[in-house]
């Protein structure tokens, strides 16, 4: 049998204070797609580094590609192998053009910019994705950020390619579009591996399955040898139901309505819903469907410039953030670390700071304050050193808690939650869809935006679809199946 | 049982979150260094006197932290310190306003600057550094557009000159209450108010808090008004102390103020800082500077000593943080609740930090030590007193050339009499530092002052004070109030001056044409008086020759040298250029000499070794001066005498080493009358 | 190449501030007083280009001025003692390498910020140059430092001759090299290049020590015009840099900005003194109306309706 293509040989990284990994075997071969699970914090981001060469392993590693051992590892030098990552959050050079982004850190000393843009348009076709070779990357959504790390680490001819929670930021048909490359890629002889907390995707396409737990390899397996509750139980060391059942809450009345809502610079045009006391709308659609947007205008961060929004039956205006919350709104935005906290400030202090006008006045009372957070922390689970540690310190999962915490401080009517598990592993996730019930439960109308279908599914009491800004349909859950959902998305035709 | 202890972090945590202790320690080994060398330094006067220095540039220093700690900053204090007094002025005196309603009027002025700021920041989008860039230009422009730069007011009523040169009860400057109650202010708003957590949140992550609800807008706008407010306060005060009202007030405070506010622990990118940490980094820096004064260091050495704390403390405080972030990693992963964020120093940081503070204060006095050597003790020489007096000189600018050579001079004088002699002043003609130098030879306890001063209305009230202690004080080159010096050593009147310059000008033009003079500054006095006495001159004793235009070139050679040429070119009928600051003149005449210009004749104030060849190659038809060596060397047997008493009030000569016997007139010495350099005779002096 | 929408405003506010000169005194469009301003405005231009690298590197150096007045005192300093003016120039040349080099060191290594890096060493270079100097000129200098020994007509054309190419080469290299675009990488942010195999601390230093050489360049090309050295020349220089810089369209957060622009700021900046000096304006009002058109400047592109949507 070949030797593998990449292969970490008990492979150790401690950090002052932490042992990240410990003594991890690895090894990826050409053509399979070799999954690798474990919880946030389990190790996994570790590896990769190790893999990609940018930290070595402690003494007693090795790492070794194609059989031979690479004495000094390198990004460059990895990457000259063969050996291309693509991450989580595409750190793109947001001032450079598409192109330059495409093609950067390659060739010799001298730059050719018209070889550039022959190969930057030939990376992105291989994707499948048409885009202005010359706008800065700053501009750009999410997906297509995604779509060109994806296209620079291809057009680098990588045999190893690194996945790192590549579905996250996609909807549904776009994660469909990248499996089917990572299917094309594998049967090319291409080897991948791929990091990612939805259990269906990974299932669907992985050969073998290795999983982490506290910096450990608890073990790995071939397709068929596992099933899905015994990789949740690798994962978490313990039972554990994926996806909280839905309870049944009594719905109360009309917590809040849009008619014909629209804002022209934001794409979105003619939006009616109604969301309710206890009450959870999903919201659905492709990314870019203005869903987003959608939020953004409830919550005044985005003036509409059409329609009106009523509140207790009574329109109302919403020009400012400020506006929203005096109406009883709260919105946990999509990006935890950017918006939904401010990392840097200690716990306490993040989960009143929504509140603490309206509590405190222009003169703040410390004691209160720290006995509210205390309490919401207890309430909502937040495992962390202390209150007073930086907001930063706590894993992923507990700092969307703390988000939450957040905006349940100011007591709203109306909840917005712009895909709030995403990129947590699937203990914090259970966790935060058992919150979303017990608020619902207390009469609060939420509005769930979701990319994942299973999700919004398994929660949402309707589920409304957006498409090109403006709502394709809005059906109750019980009757939506999946392929109803993603037709309204697309916008195809009933056969 | 909660997984989220709320364990509070100890109270040096909470007041000193950034380590702000380092500077206590800091504060600890400059009073220990100067408490050795330095004259005076540990006493209540001039613990009083370091609050008095440290008030302008506290004011801004105090007003930029919450600007930075949003994450922000703002250039343009100091400008607005000079637009400030050119309000107050101008709304006093010209329109006629109560001084108080002024005073009001320049702060809202303040709080308008500052809130254009906010304007440019929130609404266009421009990064915090440019948008103060540009009004650094704008603010400090519009003051001199306003008064034509040479504007000032003064003579104000003594109670609002009370504000910045009085003692309540005859110890406390009143600055200090006030500069208090507005640092009070300022903490509670930061620190105790909603603001100031808002303030936090968004220095940390603007967008972040807008996203928790927070008016990132207003509250930016707030800030930046505050600043520029505090500022205008800081431009109210340095008038009150100089006495004059002039567009030049706090030029180059600005960068001082952002070191202290830096060197407090406030981060550049935003989010940390506190105010009592502004005010140790601003005690650090004023302390470092009185007490290297005390000890007989002129200003580079504390220019260059606040760089090298400045650094070091900033250093320290990287290294700092980076090991709490370590420890705060390895909280999370063994999670001790006694001690959630306690600090371990480790002994090998402790050692660098003392030995660095051990080496600076070794340094200090090494230098001192070398300096007093190098003001050369003669053995032999005559007998010396039984005490030797200090004569302490300041000159309007240690960066001419023309003062260099005043300095040559007074230093043979000094040998020859076995005085020592301090010499210190701006780096560019600043009254308020001048100020500043006597205030600090007051308190060393001098035996004589002699000085040059940039702007005799604003520091006579000094040297009086100087007077008051026991001081003698004599002024040389640029004269003070007649009642605040025992005598003036005067190279020659401004009138004087005024007319040769006049009557060179005119023979080198042929008695006809225009004329246009290149000077300094717009705001500097002593040379604004040179430029009335020429105008003055020119209209009585030479009507055909008519003044062109008045252009400064900020002392600089290449700025004189562009301008000579645009005047030349864009003003045909200027048949001669009088170039009144020494570097001004091989300036000029560089510019003719590139040009080739043979048309236009060029006289001007400056030394014969700056101009020797282009006066030869007729590039300069004349230089008028005097003998600048003797000046300073006169001014020294002269401090010399006065403190002895061989000089007296009444007296009709003097005489003066090598120079021989002088006049004196009243209370002037006169050197003699202005000496014009030409080709014939200029060899004759090498200065 | 995009004309970028600065550019082209900048080209414009320079087309009406150039034909302002014809409401006044004529003699402003003449060969010899474009000449002269273009080689006045020659330091600051090339000072403009280490300025430039640095602030798209997403820092900034404030103590070029200091550092410009170190290197033209060494240079005289060198010529005194009687070295040859190629070995002056390399001299001048290597010391604000070799300053500038430290500059980067605190920033890249000792992490600290860059402002206030270069405002300490700022302080601590122009007053080690006033204790050394007393305030005094450097003065006798053997007659090659002039111009470099060459007769006046020859050594302007051969200056500007010099600093054009000095340009361009720049500009080429800013583009068309790895090594120039790594610059902008690093600009943009530090973990992505990082992952591309760049050392952001090796491309900051690398930034600080061309700033250096090319402050030190700005000092041969100022410096060598008298027979004498100013020893307090420079003082506001870095504002002036950093001013037409920014002008140009550079962003102070990094990963943005042209040489062109850079070149249209200069002139713009550059030439405003001496049209007003043709209008007969006050000179007093010169400070007001530089600040007035760095904030027209830098207002422009939002007043004047670039709405970009930031997703």
């Amino acid at each position: 049998m070949p030797p593998p293509l990449l292969e970490l040989r008990a492979g150790s990284r401690t950090y002052p204070g932490a042992r990240a990994l410990r003594e991890v075997d690895f090894d990826l071969r050409p053509g399979e797609v070799h999954a690798l699970l474990g919880e946030n914090g389990a190790g996994k981001s570790t590896l990769i580094r190790l893999l990609t060469g940018m930290e070595r392993s402690d003494a007693g590693g090795s790492l070794l590609v194609d059989g031979a051992v690479v004495a000094e590892p390198t990004p460059r030098l990895m990457n000259a192998m063969g050996i291309a990552a693509v991450y989580q959050n595409p750190t793109l050079f947001d001032e450079l053009s598409v192109m330059e982004n495409l093609c950067i850190g390659e060739g010799g000393p001298l730059v050719s910019w018209r070889k550039r843009r022959a190969e930057a348009r030939s990376r992105l076709a291989r994707v499948g994705v048409e885009l202005d070779l010359d706008r800065p990357v700053r501009h750009l959504r999410m997906a297509e950020k995604q779509a060109i790390e994806i296209a620079r680490a291809l057009g680098q001819r990588a045999r190893a390619l690194i996945l790192d929670e590549p579905t996250a930021s996609l909807a549904q048909n776009e994660a469909g579009r990248l499996l089917d490359l990572v299917e094309s890629l594998r049967a090319a002889g291409t080897g991948i591996l791929y990091i990612s907390h939805r259990l269906e995707e990974v299932m669907r396409i992985a050969d073998r399955f290795t999983v982490l737990r506290d910096g450990v390899r608890v073990g790995t397996h071939a397709r068929g040898s596992v099933d899905r509750a015994g990789l949740l139980r690798m994962m978490a060391g313990r039972d554990l139901a994926e996806l909280f059942p839905k309870e049944k809450v009594p719905i109360g009345e009309v917590a809040l309505e849009t008619r014909g809502l629209g804002c022209e610079s934001g794409g979105v045009s003619g939006v009616s819903l109604t969301v309710r006391r206890g009450e959870i709308l999903g919201i659905g659609g492709l990314v870019g469907s203005g869903r987003t947007e959608l939020a953004r205008i409830l919550f005044g961060l985005t003036p509409a410039d059409s329609g009106e929004i009523r509140i207790g039956g009574k329109p109302v205006a919403i020009r400012s953030v400020g506006d929203a919350m005096a109406r009883g709104l709260a919105y946990v935005p999509e990006d935890r670390k950017a918006h939904g906290v401010i990392a840097e400030l200690p716990v306490w202090e993040n989960v009143t700071l929504a509140a603490l006008r309206r509590l405190c006045g222009n003169w703040p009372d410390e004691p209160r304050e720290e006995a509210l957070a205390a309490g919401l922390a207890a309430e909502l689970g937040v495992r962390a050193p202390s209150l007073h540690a930086a907001t930063s310190t706590l894993s992923g999962g507990n700092q969307q808690k703390v988000a939450l915490a957040r905006w349940i401080a100011t007591g709203p009517s109306v909840l917005i939650l712009d895909e709030p598990t995403q990129g947590i592993d699937v203990g914090a996730k259970a966790e935060i869809h058992r919150l979303m019930g017990a608020l619902a439960r207390r009469g609060l109308a939420i509005i769930l935006i979701s990319s994942e279908l299973a999700e919004l599914l398994a929660l949402a009491d309707r589920i409304a679809v957006m498409r090109r800004g403006r709502l394709a349909g809005i059906l109750p859950a019980a009757e939506a199946g999946r392929e109803e959902l993603l037709r309204l998305a697309l916008g195809e035709e009933r056969s | 049982m909660t997984e989220a202890p709320a364990v509070r972090p100890g109270s040096a945590a909470r007041w000193f979150p950034n380590a702000e202790w380092i500077l206590l320690l800091l504060l600890g080994a400059e009073g220990a260094a100067f408490g050795v060398f330095g004259d005076h330094f540990l006493t209540a006067a001039n613990g009083f006197e370091v609050v008095r220095l440290a008030a302008e540039v506290g004011l801004l220093a105090f007003g930029l932290t919450p600007v930075i700690k949003a994450g922000g900053i703002d250039l343009s204090v100091g400008s607005m310190m000079g637009l400030a007094a050119v309000v107050l002025g101008g709304a006093w005196s010209s329109l006629g306003l109560p001084l108080w309603l002024a005073a009001a009027f320049a702060l809202a002025v303040g709080a308008a600057g500052g809130a254009f700021h906010g304007l440019l920041i929130t609404r266009l989008r421009v990064p915090p550094l440019i948008a103060t860039l540009g009004t650094y230009s704008l603010y400090r422009g519009i003051a001199e557009a306003v008064t034509g730069g040479y504007g000032s007011t003064s003579g104000f009523p003594a109670w609002f000159l009370d504000l910045g040169q009085g003692y309540l009860g005859g110890v406390v400057p009143v600055q200090l209450p006030i500069v208090a109650a507005v640092f009070i202010a300022l903490w509670v708003m930061l620190h105790r108010a909603t603001i100031g957590r808002e303030i936090t949140a968004i220095g940390f992550s603007p967008e972040g808090a807008r996203f928790a609800g927070i008016r990132t807008a207003r509250a930016t706008v707030r800030v930046y008004a505050t600043c520029g407010t505090c500022a205008a306060l800081a431009g109210i005060l340095y008038v009150s102390r100089i006495g004059q009202a002039k567009a030049d007030a706090g030029l180059g405070y600005e960068l001082t103020a952002i070191a202290a506010v830096v060197l407090g622990g406030t981060s550049i990118t935003g989010g940390r800082g506190t105010l009592q940490g502004t005010l140790l980094g601003l005690l650090c820096l004023v302390v470092l500077q009185d007490g290297l004064r005390l000890s007989g260091q002129p200003g580079e050495i504390a220019g260059l000593c606040a760089g090298l704390v400045l650094l070091l403390a900033i250093m320290l405080n990287q290294s700092w943080s980076r090991a709490r972030r370590a420890s705060q990693v390895e909280g999370l992963r063994n999670p001790d609740p006694k001690s959630p964020g306690k600090f371990k120093m480790k002994n090998s940081q402790i050692a660098v930090l003392v030995a660095a503070i051990l080496a600076g204060a070794l340094l200090i006095a090494g230098s001192n030590w070398w300096l007093v050597r190098s003001l050369g003790r003669a053995p032999a020489g005559p007998v010396p007193p039984a005490r030797r007096i200090t004569v302490a000189m300041t000159p309007k600018t240690v960066t001419d050339p023309y003062f260099v050579t005043c300095r040559e001079g007074a230093a043979e004088a000094a040998r020859e009499l076995g005085v020592d002699l301090l010499w210190d002043g701006p780096e560019y003609a600043d009254p308020a530092i001048q100020n500043e130098i006597v205030d600090g030879w007051i308190t060393k306890g001098v035996d004589v002052v002699a000085a040059s001063l940039v702007n005799p209305k604003a520091i006579s009230s000094v040297l009086r004070k100087a007077q008051e202690h026991g001081i003698s004080v004599v002024t040389w080159d640029s004269d003070a109030e007649t009642d605040a010096r025992a005598f003036f050593v005067n190279q020659a009147t401004a009138a004087g001056i005024g007319s040769t310059l006049s009557d060179e000008g005119a023979r080198l033009a042929g008695g006809r044409g225009q004329y246009a003079i290149i000077t300094a500054t717009l705001t500097d006095t002593n040379q604004n008086e040179w430029i009335r006495a020429i105008e003055e001159r020119m209209a009585a004793a030479h009507p055909a020759m008519e003044l062109a235009t008045i252009h400064p070139c900020d002392g600089q050679r290449d700025k004189a040298m562009t301008e000579a040429r645009n005047i030349i070119r864009a003003y045909p009928g200027v048949r001669v250029l009088i170039a009144i600051c020494s570097p001004a003149v091989p300036g000029a005449a560089e510019a003719l000499k590139q040009e080739d210009n043979r048309r236009v004749m060029l006289t001007g104030l400056s030394t014969p070794n700056l101009c020797r060849s282009y006066v030869h190659d007729g590039w300069v038809g004349s230089i008028v001066l005097w003998n600048t060596r003797d000046l300073g060397y006169l001014t020294v047997y002269a401090a010399a005498a006065v403190r002895d008493g061989r000089l007296k009030r009444g007296d009709s000569a003097f005489a003066a080493g090598r120079l021989g016997t002088l006049r004196v007139e009243g209370d002037q010495i006169l050197l003699g009358k202005p000496f014009v350099f030409n080709r014939a005779n200029i060899d004759d002096f090498r200065f | 190449m995009r004309a970028a929408r600065r550019e082209l405003a900048l080209v414009a506010a320079i087309a009406v501030v150039g034909l302002l000169p014809l409401f006044g005194v004529p003699g402003f469009y003449r060969a010899g007083n474009l000449r002269n301003l273009a080689i006045d405005n020659l330091p600051v231009l090339v000072a403009g280009i280490g300025m430039t690298v640095v602030i798209i590197s997403a820092e900034i150096d404030i103590s070029i001025g200091s550092l410009f007045a170190v290197c033209g005192a060494l240079s005289g300093l060198a010529a005194k003692a009687g070295w040859p003016m190629p070995l002056v120039a390399l001299a001048t040349l290597a010391a604000g390498a070799v300053i500038g080099a430290a500059n980067g060191l605190l920033v890249a290594r000792a992490r600290v910020p860059a402002i206030i890096a270069t405002l300490a060493t700022m302080a601590i270079l122009r007053n080690a140059i006033i204790r050394a100097t007393g305030g005094a000129w450097i003065q006798d200098l053997p007659a090659g430092f002039q111009w470099f020994g060459l007769p006046q007509a020859v050594a302007q054309p051969v200056y500007l001759g010099a600093a054009a190419a000095l340009f361009l080469a720049a500009a080429w290299a800013l583009r068309h090299t790895a090594a120039g675009r790594s610059f902008y990488a690093v600009g943009c942010d530090h973990e992505a290049a990082r992952r591309i195999g760049l050392a952001p601390g090796r491309v900051v230093l690398a930034a600080f020590t061309i700033m250096g050489a090319l402050a030190g360049a700005a000092a041969l090309l100022n410096f060598t015009r008298y027979p004498t050295i100013e020893t307090n020349a420079g003082v506001g220089l870095e504002l002036q840099v950093i001013a037409a810089v920014v002008v140009g369209g550079a962003a102070v957060t990094g990963g943005r900005g042209t040489l062109l622009g850079t070149l249209l700021g200069v002139i713009l900046l550059g030439m405003i003194g001496t049209v007003f000096t043709f209008l007969h304006v006050n000179p007093a009002w010169g400070k007001a109306i530089q600040g007035a058109i760095i904030l027209a400047a830098v207002v422009s592109d939002t007043a004047f309706g670039k709405r970009e949507r930031d997703d």
